[in-house]
């Protein structure tokens, strides 16, 4: 909880995996040039991201979908496991609800907009190393409607007999921050309104893309359990 | 396997019923066959004689034949001498109005038997009939051995064998003589079968033969036949249009009525029964009559009432009140041929109607004809024509009407059930056929609707790239070309097409008719160009109704709309505060976009060639039947844009 500052005696250690050239030193300029930041380890496909996961962790995990050899969840899903502390960090072009919650459901904390400028960029890392998570209304609705349709999934009760994470419905005021957002408001914005923070904010977001990662992962063990791919 | 099982056991069942028939039958009949194998004595010949008396007398308990004059005569048995009808109807008219005793005459058979009877035991006389309207006695060896009719005939009187036992114990005198006295009127006859003498076990089976076809049988189906026209009398009661179930109710009444006398054993006379009886068998010919004009079709209204009259006259003539035609055996021989000639009539008549066209009428007209053929018959017997020894068939008559009329309702009543089945079957069949034409073309439907989303998808997007993005790059290739712009410029038309392609992804994203969620994406996407302008946007929405027609297309167009009105404050206004709201008003909706630059002159700016923004917002707003407005002033302008709550059609 500890604001980010240029004078982090504990950069901020950055790693991604990218296989578009332009866009990967780009993001090397932008972690370069921050004070805060240490560019840890690059990569260019699925292979070397997944193979990078061996060594130390990052603090921030910075992922593209469409890798030559595979698809960028699979380093997602690989990334949650082996570096539990990293936020993991999608990049992607438009933002789209597909692309993102799929991105999320793997164990990514956000995403960045590949047309963000650089000091955006900068801010959208900082904001994620420190627990925060960005948000759109589109996927926002979407949060809402997936919690909406399972607050009392059979597979919970399951998930919870077996000593798994049972999702946890969102909190009133988790609701309250989505609300805001598919209407519109900015994390300032909605700070303002619920006279809190707009780091607080941040975080009530990552907590419910946490939820929402849970939630899909018992969503997906009572699938497999009703389609008999588990016994 | 199941079809065969069943078929066995219906075809075990029905030859079980026939053997249980067949064999109850046997028994009864077979009860005392004699081993001998002869079945009595049979006597033929007789001798006879006719005497006068003053009136009706108790016969004598012992009659010696030597008394009687010596005028006999030898017959022949069989004997049925005939019958002047008009002089014995005359008699019998004019007795009854008269009141006055007619003469009787006595009729007397001797008969001697050639040889005492073989064997001991109990013997029996039996005979096939008797026919007489007075009374009947028989002295065996002189003396009085069986009565019957003292009070003159009975209804049944023609259709009772003679039959009787005598003691012929062992002190007992063998029969040399059997005697017959019948009273009779003046003007009847009478008739006599041959006579059987012997055991009382050989005779039997004979006389319960005669005594079961002649009265019981006739019985039981008189009584089947009412039983089945009550069935159609309940049949009718619910199904009122159709006549024909009241007709054969009707006729099985009728038919019982007239067949009661075959077999009750009440006294004959002039009285309600014997009024019903004669006219019974009238209306019984009329029922028929009206029965098959039901079945060809055709009224026949002349032969109708003439049937009619005839009927209601005999009735009127005939009732016991008024005695005009009193309705005594020796009477109603000359009524009977009157219906058995209206029977003929209806016969033909209905008969040439329904020959062509109608195989039920066919039916009915031949079993008419047989019960006319039988009654003839009866009346032939019952007046002496034929021999005494005949078979009453008329009894048959009412048999023959149930069968004729059992087998009309049985076929119509398999035609119903195999019409049912077949409807049923059909029914399914065409309820099968609809469904699978609907299924094909509600298929149909689909593919259609799914080929028109996709065609109107594809125009849209065109339309869309057309006008905005495409437009873009191409001014943007021709400024590099020319080399007259710089990369600061390039990149923020790149830029712009970006944006342009995001509002095309966001405006096919669900939105669920919420136009905030849709506002809110705009929102998020043009937030980052106004980093570093200068510009401040204050959001100040409030909830709104939702929309449900927004879908993809309608969404580009309202997210264009609002684009581009931002777009226009940036770009040609020096504001520094741009203020988004929404309102909810009677109709639709509002969103409101205000800005705090200079302002600018709405007329001119559409009536100018270079408003073609502005222009493009008007075609967009109308293209969702919506409005767009601007309000402008020094201080800054308001642009509006109204939209429906429901879209014009469902208005």
């Amino acid at each position: 909880m500890t604001p980010a500052s240029h004078h982090d005696p504990h950069p901020i250690h950055v790693a991604i995996v990218e296989d578009d050239p332009d866009f990967s030193n780009a993001l090397s300029l932008v972690v370069e040039n921050a004070a805060d930041m240490r560019l840890a380890a690059k990569a260019g496909t699925q292979a070397q991201g997944l193979s990078m996961l061996a060594g130390p962790p990052a603090d921030v995990l910075l992922v593209d979908l469409g890798l030559p050899d595979g698809s960028g969840i699979e380093v997602i899903r690989a990334a949650a496991r082996h570096w539990p502390s990293c936020s993991i960090m999608v990049s992607t072009n438009f933002g789209d609800e597909t692309h993102v919650m799929r991105s999320i459901e793997a164990g990514a904390a956000g995403y960045l907009l590949k047309d963000s400028s650089p000091s955006r960029m900068a801010d959208e890392i900082r904001s994620l190393a420190n627990g925060g998570s960005p948000i759109s209304p589109i996927i926002a609705r979407q949060i809402l409607a997936r919690f909406r349709h399972q607050p009392a999934a059979p597979a919970h009760g399951q998930a919870a007999a077996h000593g798994e994470e049972a999702p946890a419905p969102l909190s009133q005021r988790e609701k309250q921050v989505l609300d805001y957002i598919t209407k519109g408001f900015t994390v300032h914005e909605i700070a303002g309104l619920m006279t809190l923070s707009h780091f607080t904010v941040r975080t009530f977001v990552r907590r419910i893309y946490s939820k929402l990662k849970v939630s899909s992962k018992a969503e997906a063990i009572f699938e497999a359990r009703t389609q008999g791919l588990l016994s | 396997m199941r079809a065969r099982a069943q078929r066995l056991l219906a075809h075990l069942l029905l030859w079980f019923s026939v053997a249980v028939l067949v064999a109850a039958g046997s028994l009864y009949l077979d009860h005392d066959e004699p081993h001998g194998g002869a079945a009595g004595q049979h006597l033929t010949r007789a001798d006879w004689q006719e005497t006068l008396a003053p009136g009706y007398t108790t016969p004598p308990p012992r009659l010696d034949s030597a008394a009687l004059p010596p005028a006999w005569q030898a017959v022949a048995l069989p004997f049925n001498p005939a019958i002047a009808l008009l002089r014995q109807a005359e008699s019998g008219a004019g007795g009854a109005r008269n009141g006055v005793a007619p003469a009787v005459r006595v009729s007397w058979f001797k008969l001697a038997p050639e040889q005492p009877p073989a064997g001991a035991g109990t013997l029996a006389l039996y005979g096939i009939r008797v026919k007489t309207d007075g009374t009947v006695a028989v002295y065996i060896n002189g003396r009085l051995a069986h009565r019957a009719q003292q009070r003159g005939p009975l209804w049944n009187s023609t259709r009772t064998p003679l039959w009787f036992t005598l003691d012929n114990g062992p002190g007992a005198a063998p029969v040399r003589e059997i005697l017959l006295r019948l009273e009779h009127s003046d003007a009847s006859q009478t008739a006599l079968s041959s006579l059987r003498l012997g055991p009382v076990e050989a005779l039997r089976a004979p006389y319960h033969v005669r005594l079961w076809l002649q009265q019981e049988l006739p019985a039981m189906l008189s009584a089947a036949f009412m039983a089945v026209g009550v069935f159609a009398l309940f049949v009718w009661l619910r199904r009122r249009h159709e006549t024909a179930y009241l007709l054969f109710f009707n006729l099985a009444a009728t038919a019982f009525l007239r067949g009661l006398h075959f077999y009750v054993d009440l006294p004959i006379e002039n009285d309600w029964f014997a009024w019903l009886t004669v006219n019974a068998l009238f209306w019984l010919v009329l029922s028929v009559h009206f029965f098959l004009c039901q079945l060809h079709r055709q009224p026949l209204r002349w032969l109708t009432r003439a049937l009619v009259a005839v009927t209601a006259l005999i009735g009127a003539l005939t009732l016991p009140g008024l005695a005009v035609l009193p309705t005594l055996p020796t009477v109603t021989p000359m009524i009977y041929p009157v219906a058995a000639l209206m029977s003929l009539v209806a016969c033909v008549v209905g008969g040439t109607c329904a020959w062509r066209h109608s195989g039920e009428g066919r039916l009915v007209v031949y079993g008419l004809f047989a019960c006319t053929a039988l009654g003839v018959t009866d009346w032939m017997l019952q007046n002496n024509v034929i021999g005494a020894e005949g078979w009453y068939l008329g009894a048959y008559a009412p048999a023959v009407c149930f069968i004729t009329f059992g087998t009309l309702m049985y076929r119509r009543y398999v035609d119903a059930i195999a019409e049912v089945e077949r409807v049923n079957a059909g029914l399914a069949e065409r309820l099968a056929a609809r469904e699978a034409e609907l299924e094909a073309s509600h298929h149909r439907l689909r593919q259609i609707e799914l080929r028109q989303t996709i065609s109107d998808e594809r125009q849209r997007l065109m339309q869309d790239m057309h006008d905005g993005l495409g437009s873009s790059l191409i001014s943007a290739i021709r400024s590099v070309e020319r080399g007259n712009i710089g990369d600061a410029r390039v990149s923020q038309i790149l830029k712009d097409c970006l944006d342009d392609l995001k509002l095309t992804i966001d405006s096919m994203e669900p939105v669920e008719a919420d136009l905030l969620l849709l506002l809110a994406t705009l929102r998020f996407r043009l937030e980052p160009r106004l980093e570093g302008t200068g510009v401040s946007l204050l959001w100040e929405v409030r909830e709104l109704p939702t929309l449900d027609w927004l879908n993809p297309s309608s969404a580009l167009h309202i997210l264009r709309i609002v684009q581009e009105s931002i777009a226009n404050i940036l770009r040609h206004t020096r504001a520094t505060e741009i203020r988004v709201g929404t309102t909810a008003v009677a109709d639709g909706v509002q969103v409101h976009i205000g800005d705090n630059g200079g302002g600018f002159d709405v007329a001119a700016a559409l009536g100018h060639g270079g408003g073609r923004g502005l222009q493009n917002q008007q075609r967009r707003a109308a293209a969702v039947d919506g409005k767009v407005g601007w309000n402008s002033s020094a201080a800054g302008t308001t642009f509006t844009l109204w939209l429906p709550l429901k879209p014009r059609g469902q208005v």
